[in-house]
């Protein structure tokens, strides 16, 4: 298990926009929503679109590609033609710093 | 024209102001008068409303819409042919019963030679050619519906499966092939018309192929096509569709959303045999679902058509479900078959068999465009993929792009290309037992299609050796 | 809410990169605004259906030069092998920037030409100007007109007709440490009947990205002469914290016969793009490409076989062993100009996948104009086979043993074509990457 990395700071993501994060050979996407921050890999399991080009709708994001949508908490399919979940990482907030465990 | 608008009861209640609102627009029925070409939501709305449709379906339509403006034509393919297309210049409201032809002196010298090479009867070759409107005998129909009837089958067209089983439509259509897919998709959401519609109960196996009533149907020649079919648990159908006769259009835009899903253990076919006329742009979207221990086979001919693009997918979504996709393709002149096949595998212990055959002549040019993806959670999956291109004479042009992307390892797969001309030593070897130039070639060429001819009930098989044979001749176009 | 496209233009070219002559200035000059006015190829499509190409936006060509303990210890092995006669010469790149030849004395006297491409711009301008930029330039793509733009020092070899070189020619290539970048350039022109053996080696960088990447962005442009032969062995071990990005490109004439072998370890990020037009009846062009990938590793590597002209022949067999969560992704085109006829054309690239996790994408391409032609490919992608590793068992060779056997097997006949002088060294990644699975 690794250690929480910290991301950014909660300032950084405006209420309704995503954030793409480079990690080196893939991105994790950060929404901030009415209900908080979310941690996603900024991958659509359709065509590997970055969702982060997308949008953020009632919970879910909405890839551009093809219309795709993902639930933001568990990263579950929403909308076809994406048939497979998203992967989801765990994030918490400590004061102002959005942290995120990343695998290694 | 005149006539229809008066016999229709207008419903004037769903006229309601939210439409002005959203739209922009005042009275559909204006525009109906008008006879305007070009699609927008007034065209929509009289779509729909013609229909008498479901309010959600009208909504579905006008989103639909908006998601086809919003897109840009596709920038690979032939984006030159793509280009092309005038969306403006296109009735998209016409019934299919309601095509005006001039008459028969308008339909292409080669349309009308391949008819009497392929001894079309008289009636059938009036319809093909787009001057007679309808083909069928009630009385045929109404008896083969009886049988299905008795055994719960649904069998009909997609207009009258929405009015009589909205519950079924509502629950699928899109469910495969959202309007967000692609252009296209939003495009024939938005507009379509006609097609098939076929439920089939759990533990039914349909014995004989469904067609669409005979080869030949005005509600399955549409531009916009949208077919539905569902089979449920442990059922089998065999879906046929198309003709190896040339079908005649001046629509030149036909773009087909075709959506299946095979519920556990069911079985489906779909076979299409299509030799559109050289001036259309056949775009479709074909996609399957299958659920567990389920399997869906797509057998898929194209012959005609100035560009088709089209890639029968299926999507092996439940553990031991399995696909096929066999599909033939044959561009002549100024032809260009840009098709293949496409396999994801979700669920564990699935397998699929892509076979694609093509052949390229004159200057006709043949694409392959291939899928083939294995999620990281699906185990043991073992596909197996083989493209062969034949290529006939200096001008012809075959490309193969097949994509693989496995994101785990308990696979197997395994992918094989071959690119020739006729070869030298078999054309030798026929010659040299009497056969002529042309007899060798041909027998050459029924031979690299067998593996796809042989699944083809008889009489499509029979008819479609004579059309190749017409087209290796090169007396036509 | 949509991120904003990455746009990035190239400042003014520093004052030591227009040291050179004119016609090289003005082609520096006319790369870098074609950089600066061609997008960034868009993720998804082609060749970056892949690889985000943002991660290969870099700001500018750094000044780090750096040598560390590795690069020494290469170079005095190269060294030593030059000494005891194995090598025709060694050169040493240095992050672009530091040229080195050492001990070409006696292939000297047969015509070999090795030196530093900006030098050789100057003194030897009439082999240069026609070949340098002719493969690889602004046409290529926006990657490649930012290495034609800021490269600041390459090598030039030239082979004269005749000249046989029987030993081969070494180059140890270091790129530099985190948040640097180097565009290391290479130009080879091989003369009528010339026969060499070029081995380009690149290794440096952070052994992770903790401070940051290094980056390299580098091109090797390959004009090889009638009936030449030729072996060019790209040999890619670079450390984890970087990201390499390399175009390649060959052309060669009427008989002429070339061997590429590009064999890639390294780095956490590798685009390669290997590239060989058949130019001439009686070409013939064999590629062989090995990668090893563990950890996070992710290679993307293209290879393009372009027959132009008729009577060519072509092969290529690309092999991929992936471990842990690496990812291999391999788009391989075999094109057939519609006025090359009697071509043979063929592909075979194979997977061999160690663990679960490890991901393939493969996309065996072909583009075929004319129909006398015999061409096919051929994909494969699966674990090592169990009935193999049943087999071995039971004949008392335990599994790690069992496995270390099949993958040095798999790779057996790649390492066969790798010239001695690096092949034990080879066999030593694999070993190394086998570890401890």
């Amino acid at each position: 298990m690794s250690d929480f990395r910290r991301m950014a700071a909660t300032h950084e993501i405006p209420l309704g926009e995503m954030r793409s994060f480079d990690m080196g050979v893939y991105n994790i996407v950060i929404a901030h929503t009415d209900c908080g921050f979310f941690a996603l890999r900024d991958e659509c399991t359709h065509d590997s679109a970055a969702i982060s080009d997308g949008e953020l709708d009632d919970g879910e994001v909405v890839c551009a590609r093809h219309g795709a949508r993902f639930d933001l908490t568990t990263g579950a399919v929403k909308a076809p033609p994406a048939l497979v979940p998203i992967d989801i990482y765990e994030l918490k907030i400590d004061g102002e710093d959005i942290l995120v465990r990343v695998d290694d | 024209m005149a006539d229809i608008i008066n016999n229709q009861k207008h419903d004037l209640s769903r006229f309601n102001d939210d439409y002005t609102a959203k739209y922009g627009f005042h009275d559909p029925v204006d525009y109906f008068h008008k006879g305007a070409r070009g699609i927008n939501h007034e065209v929509v709305e009289m779509i729909s409303r013609m229909k008498k449709e479901p309010l959600w379906m009208t909504d579905r339509r006008h989103k639909a819409l908006d998601i086809f403006l919003s897109k840009p034509t596709p920038d690979w393919g032939n984006t030159k042919l793509l280009g092309e297309i005038d969306y403006d210049n296109i009735y998209y409201f016409m019934k299919p019963i309601e095509r005006q032809q001039d008459s028969w002196d308008d339909v292409p010298d080669y349309i009308k030679k391949t008819f009497d090479r392929l001894g079309i009867p008289e009636a059938e070759k009036r319809f093909l050619g787009g001057v007679s409107a309808q083909y069928e005998s009630e009385v045929v129909y109404h008896s083969m519906q009886e049988d299905l009837k008795k055994q719960g089958i649904i069998f009909l067209d997609m207009d009258s499966g929405l009015r009589e089983h909205p519950e079924i439509v509502e629950k699928y259509f899109g469910s495969v092939i959202p309007s967000t897919d692609n252009k296209f998709a939003a495009l024939n959401t938005a507009a379509w018309s006609g097609g098939s519609f076929i439920y089939v109960p759990p533990g039914i196996e349909v014995r004989a192929p469904l067609q669409a009533y005979f080869r030949i149907n005005a509600e399955n020649m549409g531009q916009f096509e949208r077919t539905l079919i569902i089979v449920d648990k442990g059922s089998r159908v065999h879906y046929i569709e198309g003709c190896t006769a040339p079908v005649y259009s001046t629509d030149s835009l036909h773009s087909a959303v075709v959506e299946l899903i095979a519920l556990e253990g069911a079985y489906i076919r779909y076979t299409t045999i299509q030799n559109w006329s050289r001036n259309i742009y056949n775009l479709v979207t074909k996609r399957a679902v299958a659920h567990r221990n389920a399997t869906v086979e797509w057998v898929d001919g194209n012959l005609g058509s100035r560009l088709t693009m089209k890639y029968p997918c299926i999507q092996l979504v439940g553990e031991g479900a399995r696909g096929e996709i066999l599909s033939v393709a044959f561009a002549g002149v100024d032809q260009h078959q840009d098709a293949g096949a496409k396999v994801i595998h979700v669920a564990s212990n699935t397998s699929s068999r892509i076979t694609s055959k093509s052949i390229s002549k004159d200057n006709g040019r043949t694409t392959y465009r291939g899928l083939v993806k294995i999620h990281k959670n699906a185990k043991n999956c073992k596909v197996s993929v083989e493209c062969d291109a034949l290529l006939i004479g200096e001008q012809a042009r075959s490309d193969t792009y097949p994509t693989m992307e496995i994101d785990n390892d308990r696979v197997r797969v395994e992918h094989e290309a071959r690119v020739s001309k006729v070869a030298e030593e078999q054309l030798f070897y026929l010659r040299s037992r009497g056969l002529t130039e042309d007899e060798a070639r041909l027998l050459i060429v029924n031979g690299f299609m067998e593996p796809f001819t042989k699944e083809l009930p008889l009489e499509y098989a029979v008819e479609l050796n004579r059309l190749i044979a017409l087209e290796m001749e090169g007396s036509i176009g | 809410m949509k991120q904003t496209e990455l746009t990035y233009t190239l400042p003014d070219l520093a004052s030591e990169l227009l040291e050179g002559p004119t016609w090289l200035n003005r082609q520096r000059q006319s790369l870098r605004e074609s950089f600066n006015s061609l997008p960034l190829p868009r993720r998804g499509l082609q060749l970056w259906r892949y690889t985000d190409p943002s991660r290969f936006m870099v700001e500018t060509a750094s000044n780090a030069t750096s040598v560390n303990g590795t690069f020494k210890a290469a170079r005095s092995a190269e060294q030593q092998h030059l000494a005891e006669g194995r090598l025709a010469g060694l050169v040493t790149d240095i992050t672009g920037r530091e040229i080195a030849v050492h001990g070409l004395d006696e292939a000297a006297r047969s015509g070999l030409l090795v030196m530093a491409l900006s030098e050789a711009a100057k003194s030897h301008h009439a082999l240069i100007e026609p070949h340098l930029y002719s493969l690889v330039n602004a046409q290529t793509g926006k990657f490649e007109a930012m290495n034609g733009a800021l490269w600041q020092d390459g090598v030039f070899i030239h082979v004269p007709d005749g000249v046989v070189i029987d030993k081969p020619l070494h180059l140890l290539r270091q790129i530099g440490g985190a948040g640097s970048s180097a565009f290391p350039r290479l130009l080879v022109v091989i003369g009528k009947n010339a026969e060499i053996t070029l081995i380009d080696e690149y290794g440096g960088g952070p052994a992770d990205d903790s401070a940051g990447f290094a980056y390299a962005n580098g091109v090797v442009e390959i004009v090889a002469d009638e009936d030449s032969r030729t072996r060019y062995i790209a040999l890619q071990r670079l450390a984890a914290g970087t990201r390499f990005y390399q175009t390649h490109r060959a052309r060669i004439a009427r008989g002429a016969q070339m061997l590429t072998i590009p064999l890639a370890f390294g780095g956490t990020l590798s685009k390669q793009n290997f590239g060989v037009i058949l130019d001439g009846p009686g070409a013939e062009s064999e590629m062989r490409g090995l990668l090893f990938g563990s950890g996070q590793q992710h290679f993307d590597n293209h290879t393009l076989h372009h027959h132009a002209s008729g009577q060519t022949r072509s092969k290529i067999n690309f092999k991929v062993v992936l471990r842990d969560r690496a990812l291999s992704a391999y788009t391989g085109l075999i094109r057939i100009e519609k006025s090359a006829r009697g071509c043979e054309a063929y592909q075979e690239n194979r997977n061999l996948l160690l663990n679960d996790g490890a991901r393939v994408e493969t996309i065996p391409e072909l583009e075929i104009l004319n129909e006398d032609v015999s061409c096919s490919h051929g994909a494969t992608i699966g674990p090592i086979d169990p009935l193999l590793v049943f087999y071995l068992n039971s004949r008392g060779i335990p599994e790690r043993e069992a496995v270390r056997m099949i993958v040095s097997g798999f790779v057996a006949d790649t390492l066969k074509h790798v010239p001695e002088d690096i092949r034990e060294r080879v066999a030593g990644f694999v070993e190394e990457r086998l570890g401890n699975l």
